[in-house]
C-alpha cells in the first residue's frame, strides 16, 4: 500500500465543500488558520486580462517527509500505506515540523494542544472500510481520486499513466503524493496555472522516484 | 478574504445564553471524540437517507447517526440529480440542526414588536394565542369577526421547500385566503414564465453533451445547482464544452470560462437581440427546425431586422464590442449542440420577461431543443395526488396586488406590490394578519424599511421557523419547527433526463419542543377549525342559506362534507401517506428501495452502475429521456395574445432601459456565494468559518482614486436606505458597479453568530417591480458610496 491523491484541479470551483466535509469528518478545530485542507487561489492580471486559478491542497504525505525527520519526540511518524501521521499525545508543540513542511500543511490545534494536519481520513474512514476520503466523496466536480500507488490497475495509477501531471515544489525533494493533472487541451489554462519552474511528469518518470523513496523510508512505516 | 476576529473569540461568544435559548447546546462538545472512548462499548450506527434543505436545490445524502446524534452527512450516490455530492452548505447541515440559537419552544410576545421580549409557552398556549390573542395583540378569531369572515384579511407567505405545499393547502385551500406571497416574485418568476410562454417549459440544459454554452447572469460555480454545476465544470476549458460568460462581475464561473464579456447591468436583452440579428441576417438558423416548430418566425425576422438590432447598436448599450457579438453569434450557430443557458435567480431588470423570451427564441433558432445536448423536456415520474376538499367562503374577497400587472399568476402574487399596497392603504379591504413560514422578507424583499412598517401594521404575525430571523423578531406567536434532519417530508419527484423519486427521512427525532411542519399544520387546524366555522356561520350568507333550519347532526355533516373541517387534510401522517402513494404508483418493492436508498426509479436495480469511487451511471444512455416533446414542440416567436395585455408580443428594446449611472454614483449588483444560501444559513458556524461577513466589491482603480483601502468602512446610500459595509477593492468589477453578497447584515440579536456581520442589501435595493408579473427588480438601484 502506498496511498496518494490525484487532483484534476481544473475542475475546482473553490466552493469549499471539501473543507467543510473534512472539518465535519475529522473534528478539525474551527478558525481561519486551522485548515487540514484548503483551496489556494491566485488572482492575476496579465496583459490586462484577469485570471484566477484554484489549487485544492492538503498534506502531501511526502514519502521522504522532512516533518518526520525533524520531530524530536517521534510524534510525527510514518505508518503503513506511506502516510504521515501525528501522534498527538507525543507532540510537545515545538513546531519544528511546521517549519520543515514545505507546504504549510500543519497547524496547531489549540484544543488538543498538538499539531494537526490531514490524515487522508485514514483514521476516520479508510481504516473503517471506506474507499474515499471525505474531501473526495463530497466534491461536486470530483476533483480528487484517492488510491494506492502500488496498485497498477487501480484508478490512481491508471489516471497517472494516462495523463501528465506535476507535484508542488518538486525541488524540495520530499517526494510528495498529491499529483496535479495537467490540463489536457487548454494550453492557455495550463500556462496560466502551472509555474514555469514546475517539472511535468509522466508515470514512467515518476514511478522510479516513488519506488526509490519508498525503499528508503518504508522500514520506518509503523503498523497502524 | 481576510478574517479579522479569531475563531476562538468567536466561539467564546457563543457560550453566552441567548434570550430565546435556555439550553445552549455546544456543538464543540457534541462532536468531540471523547464519546468514542466512552464506556458504552458498542455504538448504534445508522445511515439515514435525507434530502438536503440548506438551499432549494435538494441534493440527496445519508446522515451518519451514532447513538442518536448526527455525526456526518455524506453524499448519496444513488440520486441522478445530485450525483454523489454535497456542497459546503450540505456538509454543514449538522450545524443548522445543532445551532445553539435555534427556536426551541413556542414563544408569545410580551414586549413591543421588535424588542425581542418573549415568553416561553406550551404549544397549546401558543395555538390559543393565535386564536384568541393576548393583552398585547389580537387573535385571528377577533380579526375575522371584525372583518365579517373575510378570510382574505389574512396574508401568508412561505419559502421554498418540501413542506410548503402543506402550508399552502392549509392557508389557501382550507382557511381560504388568496393573499399568498412567496419567494417566486423575488426570484425566478419571469425566467420560468419567459421560457414557459416561449418553448413550453423551462427545461433542463443537457450540459453533459452540450458543446457551446453562453452563460449570462448565472453563476453556477457559486450558485450551485445540480446537476448543472457538476457537469459544467468537468467539461469546460478545452474538454468539450466551450463556455462564454456574460456578467458585470468576474465570478468564479467567469474564472472557468473560455471568454468573458463584462456587460453593463440590465442590458442582456440588447445582447441577445443583436445575436439574433446576426443569425437572421446571415441565415444561420436551423431552417428545418424553424419550419416545423416556430410560430411567427417571419414576423419575428422582420421585427428584428427592421429594428436594426445590429452588433454595433448593441455595443453602445451593452459595452460588448460589436465584433465579439458577431463572433459569438456565428460560433453559437455553428456549434453542434449550443445552449444559451436559461439561468435562474432574480429579475435583474424591468425587461426580464422579454429577455427570457428572447433567450428562448434564440435557442429555438439553433434547433437545439428536445434532443441530446440541448435543452431537454424529459420526463417526470408521477405520484398520485391526494384530493383536497376545499370549502367556499362567501365573504372572502379576491386578491388585489396583481391588478396592476399584465399577467397575474394565479397562486402567488407580488411581494412588493402586496406589501406596498397594504402600506399605502390602496388595498380594497384590510389585511390584518400575516401567517409566515420559513421566509424572511426583512432580508429577501427589497426595501427593508417598508417590510418592517408592513409587519408593524399587522394585528397578528405568526411565524413557523427554525431560527429567530429578523422577520421572526416582528412576530407575535413563534412556532418552532423541526429542521430537515429531524423530519420525514412528503415524497418528491424530480424529472427531466433521468427522473427519480426521492424521500427525506428523519435522521433524529425533533429536538427540544420543536415539531415537524405537518404536525404543526394539523394541530393548528384542530385548534382553529370549530371557532372559525362558527364565524363563517355567523357571517357567510351562502352558508346560512344552505344550513337554514339544520339540526346539529346535519350541520356537522354539512361542515364535513363541504370541507369546512380543516382537519380532514391530516388523517394520515406524512410517513403513511408517502408509503401509500409510492406503493400505489410503483409497488412494494419500490417502497423498500426508497426506504433504504432514499431514491427510487423504475429499473434502478438493472440501470444503476457504479463506475468508480466518484462516478455512477443512473440510466443507460439509450434510456435517458432526451427527446419527449417531438411534434408537440412549439417555439412561440410572435406571441400575439401578449399584445392584448399591453406586453410586447415580440422582444423589443426600449430606450429607457439603457444603463445609466449619474456621475459619482454606482449601480448596485448583488449575488450569491457557494457558502451561503441567502439569510437562512448565516448563523451556521461551520459556514461562518469560511466566510464571516460580506464586503463591498469596488473597482480597484476607483477605490484608489477615492482613497479607499481594504477593510475601510463605507456608507452605501440609495433613495430607500443606507448601510455600512467594509471595502474590498478588486479588479473583478467594473468602474460603474459595486457588488455585495446577499444575506448578511441581519438585525436579530438572537442569531448570535450572524449578528453584527456585514450589511443587508435589501435595505438599499429600491422596491421596483417589473410590469409583466410584478417581480422584484434587483439591479436597477444606483447608490452613493463614501468612506465613514
Amino acid at each position: 500500500m502506498n496511498y496518494a491523491m490525484v487532483l484534476d484541479y481544473q475542475n475546482c470551483i473553490n466552493c469549499k465543500a471539501c473543507e467543510v466535509a473534512c472539518k465535519e469528518q475529522n473534528n478539525v478545530q474551527l478558525g481561519a488558520d486551522k485548515q487540514r485542507i484548503w483551496v489556494g487561489q491566485t488572482d492575476n492580471v496579465i496583459f490586462g486580462n484577469l485570471f484566477v486559478n484554484f489549487y485544492p491542497s492538503q498534506c502531501n504525505h511526502c514519502l521522504d517527509a522532512p516533518c518526520v525527520e525533524v520531530c524530536p519526540t517521534q510524534a510525527s511518524h510514518f505508518v503503513d500505506g506511506g502516510l504521515v501521521m501525528v501522534d498527538q499525545k507525543k507532540c510537545i508543540l515545538c513546531k519544528g515540523c511546521m517549519e520543515a513542511c514545505p507546504y504549510d500543511a500543519r497547524f496547531v490545534d489549540d484544543e488538543r494542544v498538538a499539531v494537526d494536519k490531514c490524515t487522508f481520513c485514514y483514521d476516520t474512514r479508510i481504516s473503517k472500510g471506506e474507499e474515499t476520503t471525505a474531501c473526495q466523496a463530497t466534491c461536486p466536480t470530483k476533483v480528487r481520486m484517492f488510491g494506492d500507488l502500488d496498485d497498477e490497475n487501480g484508478d490512481v495509477v491508471q489516471l497517472l499513466k494516462k495523463r501528465k501531471f506535476f507535484v508542488l515544489k518538486a525541488k524540495e525533494g520530499t517526494v510528495p503524493k498529491l499529483f496535479y493533472l495537467v490540463p489536457e487541451n487548454d494550453e492557455e489554462y495550463a500556462l496560466q496555472s502551472i509555474g514555469h519552474n514546475n517539472k511535468i511528469y509522466t508515470w514512467d518518470e515518476m514511478s522510479p522516484i516513488i519506488k526509490a523513496a519508498k525503499a528508503k523510508r518504508s522500514k520506518q512505516w509503523k503498523k497502524s | 478574504m481576510n478574517v479579522e476576529i479569531s475563531r476562538r473569540r468567536f466561539l467564546q461568544g457563543s457560550v453566552a445564553l441567548s434570550i430565546l435559548g435556555g439550553i445552549s447546546l455546544s456543538s464543540d462538545k457534541l462532536f468531540s471524540q471523547e464519546s468514542e472512548n466512552g464506556l458504552s462499548g458498542e455504538k448504534n450506527i445508522e445511515d439515514v437517507p435525507f434530502l438536503c434543505a440548506m438551499c432549494v436545490n435538494k441534493c440527496a445524502g445519508f446522515a451518519r447517526v451514532e447513538d442518536g446524534v448526527v455525526k456526518k452527512l455524506n453524499p448519496n450516490p444513488y440520486f441522478p440529480k445530485s450525483r454523489n455530492m454535497l456542497c459546503p452548505r450540505g456538509n454543514a447541515g449538522i450545524h443548522t440542526l445543532y445551532d445553539p440559537d435555534r427556536l426551541k419552544y413556542p414563544l408569545v410576545r410580551i414586549g413591543e414588536r421588535g424588542d425581542g421580549k418573549y415568553k416561553r409557552v406550551s404549544w397549546e398556549e401558543a395555538y390559543d394565542a393565535i386564536l384568541h390573542g393576548t393583552d398585547k395583540f389580537k387573535g385571528i378569531l377577533q380579526i375575522l369577526d371584525e372583518e365579517k369572515d373575510n378570510r382574505s384579511t389574512i396574508g401568508y407567505c412561505n419559502g421554498e421547500g418540501l413542506s410548503k405545499e402543506g402550508f399552502e393547502d392549509l392557508m389557501g385551500q382550507k382557511i381560504g385566503t388568496p393573499n399568498y406571497v412567496d419567494e417566486i416574485s423575488i426570484c425566478l418568476e419571469t425566467t420560468l414564465a419567459g421560457y414557459f410562454n416561449t418553448i413550453g417549459a423551462y427545461g433542463e440544459a443537457d450540459l453533459n453533451n452540450c458543446d457551446y454554452l453562453i452563460i449570462a447572469g448565472a453563476n453556477r460555480a457559486e450558485a450551485i445547482i445540480t446537476p448543472d454545476t457538476m457537469d459544467m465544470f468537468k467539461r469546460n476549458r478545452g474538454r468539450g464544452l466551450k463556455m462564454i460568460a456574460i456578467d458585470p462581475r468576474y465570478t468564479n464561473t467567469v474564472a472557468n470560462a473560455d471568454r468573458w464579456y463584462a456587460i453593463n447591468p440590465g442590458t442582456d436583452l440588447a445582447f441577445v437581440l443583436a445575436l439574433t440579428y446576426v443569425v437572421l441576417k446571415e441565415d444561420l438558423y436551423d431552417k428545418d427546425f424553424v419550419a416545423k416548430h416556430a410560430v411567427g418566425f417571419e414576423d419575428y425576422k422582420k421585427h428584428i431586422l427592421s429594428h436594426n438590432y445590429t452588433p454595433q447598436w448593441a455595443e453602445k448599450i451593452t459595452g460588448i464590442p460589436a465584433d465579439e457579438i458577431y463572433k459569438t453569434a456565428v460560433e453559437f450557430m455553428r456549434a453542434i449542440s449550443p445552449i444559451y443557458y436559461q439561468g435562474r435567480r432574480s429579475v435583474f431588470a424591468k425587461n426580464d420577461f422579454q429577455l427570457r423570451r428572447a433567450m428562448a427564441i434564440f435557442q429555438g433558432l439553433s434547433g437545439n431543443l428536445d434532443k441530446k445536448g440541448g435543452i431537454i423536456y424529459g420526463k417526470k415520474l408521477k405520484l398520485p395526488k391526494e384530493d383536497i376538499n376545499a370549502p367556499m367562503y362567501g365573504q372572502a374577497q379576491e386578491r388585489f396586488d396583481v391588478s396592476s400587472v399584465a399577467i397575474p399568476s394565479g397562486k402567488t402574487g407580488s411581494w412588493i406590490l402586496f406589501r406596498n399596497m397594504v402600506l399605502e392603504g390602496t388595498n380594497p379591504y384590510p389585511v390584518r394578519a400575516m401567517f409566515m413560514r420559513k421566509h424572511n422578507p426583512m432580508s429577501g424583499v427589497p426595501n427593508t424599511t417598508k417590510t418592517e412598517q408592513f409587519l408593524r401594521k399587522m394585528d397578528l404575525n405568526v411565524m413557523i421557523d427554525i431560527l429567530p430571523s429578523d422577520t421572526t423578531m416582528f412576530c407575535d406567536v413563534i412556532l418552532p419547527e423541526a429542521s430537515y434532519l429531524e423530519r420525514t417530508s412528503p415524497v418528491a419527484s424530480f424529472g427531466f433526463l433521468e427522473p427519480a423519486i426521492v424521500q427525506r427521512k428523519a435522521a433524529v427525532k425533533p429536538l427540544y419542543e420543536t415539531k415537524t411542519p405537518e404536525v404543526i399544520y394539523k394541530e393548528l387546524a384542530e385548534k382553529l377549525t370549530k371557532p372559525l366555522w362558527k364565524n363563517t356561520l355567523k357571517y357567510d350568507e351562502d352558508v346560512q342559506d344552505d344550513t337554514k333550519g339544520m339540526n346539529a347532526k346535519d350541520l356537522e355533516k354539512y361542515y364535513k362534507e363541504n370541507g369546512f373541517d380543516l382537519t380532514d387534510l391530516y388523517e394520515k401522517t406524512v410517513e403513511e401517506s408517502n408509503k401509500e402513494r409510492v406503493v400505489k404508483a410503483f409497488g412494494e418493492e419500490a417502497w423498500k428501495i426508497l426506504e433504504e436508498k432514499g431514491v427510487y426509479y423504475p429499473n434502478m436495480k438493472t440501470y444503476y452502475k457504479k463506475i468508480n469511487a466518484n462516478t455512477s451511471e443512473y440510466y443507460p444512455d439509450d434510456k435517458k429521456f432526451y427527446t419527449t416533446k417531438k411534434d408537440k414542440l412549439k417555439v412561440i416567436m410572435n406571441f400575439k395574445n401578449l399584445a392584448k395585455k399591453g406586453v410586447d408580443p415580440m422582444p423589443k428594446w426600449h430606450d429607457d432601459w439603457a444603463f445609466e449611472v449619474p456621475e459619482g454614483q454606482f449601480r448596485l449588483v448583488t449575488g450569491r456565494h457557494a457558502q451561503f444560501t441567502q439569510s437562512g444559513t448565516t448563523n451556521n458556524i461551520m459556514l461562518r468559518d469560511l466566510i464571516r461577513t460580506n464586503y463591498l466589491w469596488i473597482n480597484r482603480d476607483v477605490a484608489k482614486k477615492r482613497g479607499i483601502e481594504f477593510g475601510d468602512m463605507l456608507e452605501v446610500k440609495s433613495s430607500v436606505g443606507k448601510i455600512n459595509i467594509k471595502a474590498f477593492p478588486t479588479d473583478r468589477i467594473g468602474e460603474k458597479q459595486i457588488f455585495l453578497l446577499h444575506g448578511f447584515g441581519g438585525t436579530s440579536k438572537e442569531m448570535e453568530f450572524a449578528y453584527g456581520h456585514g450589511a443587508n442589501d435589501a435595505r438599499i435595493i429600491e422596491d421596483k417591480v417589473e410590469p409583466v408579473y410584478g417581480g422584484a427588480v434587483m439591479h436597477e438601484t444606483n447608490v452613493e458610496v463614501r468612506k465613514v
